[in-house]
């Protein structure tokens, strides 16, 4: 999708809405020739908030942390979790699934209306189709909900045009033939068949440059269908087009199982971006080369979600090259807006776009929610990204990273690694155990009280 | 606490487990059990003489459905400490029994995200001989997030995402038969939360509820490795 269809189908979506906030907080130059009904005007059918109304939209691992630990930081928060989805599944350990080390179950038998009754908040399952800061409303497919707090998790988006895929047609194909599958669900059951599928030759997957969700997740998956190949003695190969000079973490870990275990069956080369895609013919072009492949997973590059961009929260180019969200450093809120907050994977900070990141965001920007509810500021506390990779399954091995991040005050940034970040990168079984449990504690600490 | 109170917290008395929470934010204490005399795997009471060095017996208290860890620290010596907090409040733990002090207990359930000892793996343990996570000798690890605890300092997070202690079990140690007895536990209301996370997995391995039965007059005590099929160490 263009940027250009993206915002006219937005607009159509909104209707009258659109219209109505050309000029406000949507920020969207074109009218509308709105033959919509009167949106946003109508109301959510929602209980009357009873304390300062907390929504958060996106029921990802940042939305359901901050959605359940808001409300224990802070009883009299009354919180509604918006989320489009009606199923959840993790984006998180889904890898695994392909290689037959855990079930779909494990990803997705977590229900969101578990979640709010263990935790007392309200689940609305909704589309959000507008925001008007002004009157603090959020507009979505089942009505306006007014908010004094609003915290925006909508995750990531793809950015084709990043990988020379312009043509909205070639896009379109691409998306939902060779997804990347580090999105939505349908993505992971749809690359799932694929490996089922699989009978030989080159399964393509691509590595984008910049700081794209799950830095270690592209590696980890190559180690886990090589892995599976292997063991079913597919006469197939894992190629590996590195956008990136280096293995961009856990590089020792991951060289080594590539050496030790995969040889012949995958193939990683650096320095190889993506410049292009011809879907048809099944070839990617590279600045020198070009490469056919026989399935493929083509990761694109990642911005914040769209609908970042859609409402208007869109940080400037100077400050995030992935049309990530315009907010504070520390705490997160929309620069000049103490109402509004955009926290996860769109947010536009250096860190690991992973889980643990979002969760442990979730837990502090929970405080920071409560303390500013009651008028107060707190200090900042780095999120912590424990990841582990899955590098065998066939016995289950995996290597781990756990990290944090140091801010200047200076500066005004994050500027690195904090001291205390260790890497884990000899692969073993006692770590290939602790990946399973690790997204385990991860739902617990989502959907249980 | 006596038997019906606790099924009553059990069972979701949000009275109850008010009354309950309010009471434990100024101090948190230990709430009394029916003592139970703890065995060796086949009924037998323990020695604390025989209580390994190596690793840690799990043993449940005092409930069907609480494991517990029992250590031998071995050379190392525990120390009390008065100034301990959980999430109830403040507390103070008084250090281990038996001769010299060593033998001391906690509820194995992660204080992080819940990972406790299971009959098909155990991602908590005490690695008497240290690891790579443990960062020294005598520690509680838990390898699913990291988090390590010392048992020797009332287990203590000493590094990691957990941010209180392992729930302590009270024990009572008889010199003249080198004998011990658990007999009172503390944080209940972390208990329950744990019921409710893991309510369909306890029913399957217990029976409807099963989990919610006390001990009785002994519980049996089983070397972590033989009660976890596979015990990672991290």
């Amino acid at each position: 999708m263009s940027e250009n269809s993206s915002r006219r189908n937005f607009l159509k979506m909104s209707g009258a809405v659109a219209a109505a906030g050309a000029t406000g907080a949507l920020g969207m130059a074109a009218p509308v020739q709105a033959k919509a009904m009167p949106t946003g005007k109508m109301m959510a059918a929602l209980p009357k908030a009873k304390g300062p109304r907390l929504v958060v939209v996106g029921g990802g691992t940042s939305g359901l942390t901050i959605a359940k630990y808001a409300k224990k930081e802070y009883p009299k928060f009354d919180v509604v979790l918006v989320e489009k989805r009606d199923m959840y599944s993790s984006c998180f350990s889904s890898n695994m699934w392909y290689a037959g080390v855990i079930n779909l179950e494990f990803l997705a038998d977590h229900s969101f209306m578990d979640a709010a009754v263990n935790n007392g908040y309200v689940y609305f399952n909704a589309t959000v189709t507008g925001l008007d800061r002004h009157s603090r409303t959020l507009e979505t497919n089942e009505g306006d909900i007014h908010y004094d707090f609003l915290v925006l998790a909508p995750g990531i988006s793809y950015d084709y045009e990043k990988i020379g895929v312009k043509d909205v047609e070639v896009m379109t194909a691409l998306r939902q033939t060779y997804p990347g599958g580090f999105i939505s669900p349908t993505e992971h059951v749809t690359l799932h068949r694929k490996i089922r599928e699989f009978e030989g030759g080159v399964f393509l997957q691509t590595v984008p440059s910049g700081n794209y969700r799950c830095l270690p997740g592209p590696y980890e998956r190559a180690c886990l269908l090589a892995s599976t190949f292997k063991k079913n003695k597919v006469k197939g190969k894992v190629l590996v087009l590195d956008a990136n000079p280096e293995i961009t973490i856990k590089k020792e870990g991951f060289h080594a199982a590539f050496n030790d275990l995969y040889k012949g069956y995958l193939e990683w080369l650096p320095s190889k971006a993506v410049m292009g895609v011809d879907v048809e013919k099944k070839v990617v072009k590279t600045e020198f080369d070009e490469f056919k492949f026989d399935d493929a997973a083509i990761y694109a590059n990642v911005r914040g979600s769209t609908l970042i961009e859609q409402l208007g929260l869109m940080a400037p180019a100077s400050k995030s090259n992935q049309k990530e969200a315009n907010i504070d450093t520390r705490y997160y809120n929309i620069v000049g807006d103490p109402h509004v907050y955009v926290t996860g994977d769109s947010r536009p900070h250096p860190y690991s776009k992973s889980a643990n990141t979002s969760n442990t965001e979730g837990h502090y920007m929970a405080k920071v929610l409560a303390a500013r509810a009651q008028g107060k500021e707190i200090p900042w506390v780095s999120p912590r990204t424990i990841c582990y990779s899955m590098v065998n399954a066939n016995p289950l091995e995996a290597i781990s990273v756990d990290a944090g991040y140091d801010y200047s005050a200076e500066k005004d940034a994050i500027t690195g690694f904090s001291k205390d970040t260790k890497t884990f990168e000899n692969r073993d079984g006692a770590k290939g155990q602790a990946t399973l449990e690790w997204a385990r504690g991860m739902y617990r600490d989502m959907f249980d009280a | 606490m006596d038997r019906r109170g606790f099924v009553k917290l059990c069972a979701g008395s949000a009275a109850l487990a008010m009354a309950s929470w309010d009471q434990a934010v100024l101090a948190a204490g230990f709430e009394a059990f029916p003592p139970a005399k703890l065995t060796n795997k086949i009924g037998i009471p323990l020695k604390a003489a025989e209580i390994p060095v190596g690793e840690a017996l799990v043993f449940a208290y005092p409930v069907a459905g609480v494991p517990c860890f029992l250590i031998n620290l071995g050379e190392r010596a525990s120390k009390a400490d008065a100034a301990m907090k959980n999430e109830d409040g403040d507390y103070a733990w008084s250090g281990g029994v038996g001769p010299n002090g060593r033998i001391v207990a906690f509820v194995a359930i992660c204080t992080h995200q819940m990972s406790y000892p299971q009959p098909e793996v155990s991602y908590l343990r005490y690695a008497a001989s240290g690891s790579e996570l443990a960062g020294a000798p005598g520690r509680i690890v838990c390898c699913a997030h990291a988090s390590v605890f010392d048992p020797a300092e009332g287990a203590k997070v000493v590094s990691g995402p957990a941010t209180m202690p392992l729930l302590p079990i009270r024990l009572v140690y008889d010199p003249v038969s080198d004998e011990l007895v658990a007999d009172g536990i503390m944080g209940m209301s972390y208990i329950k939360r744990y019921f409710k996370t893991y309510k369909a997995d306890l029913n399957a391995r217990f029976g409807a509820g099963g989990y919610r039965q006390e001990v009785g007059a002994k519980s049996a005590c089983v070397p972590l490795s033989q009660y976890s099929g596979v015990v990672p160490a991290c």
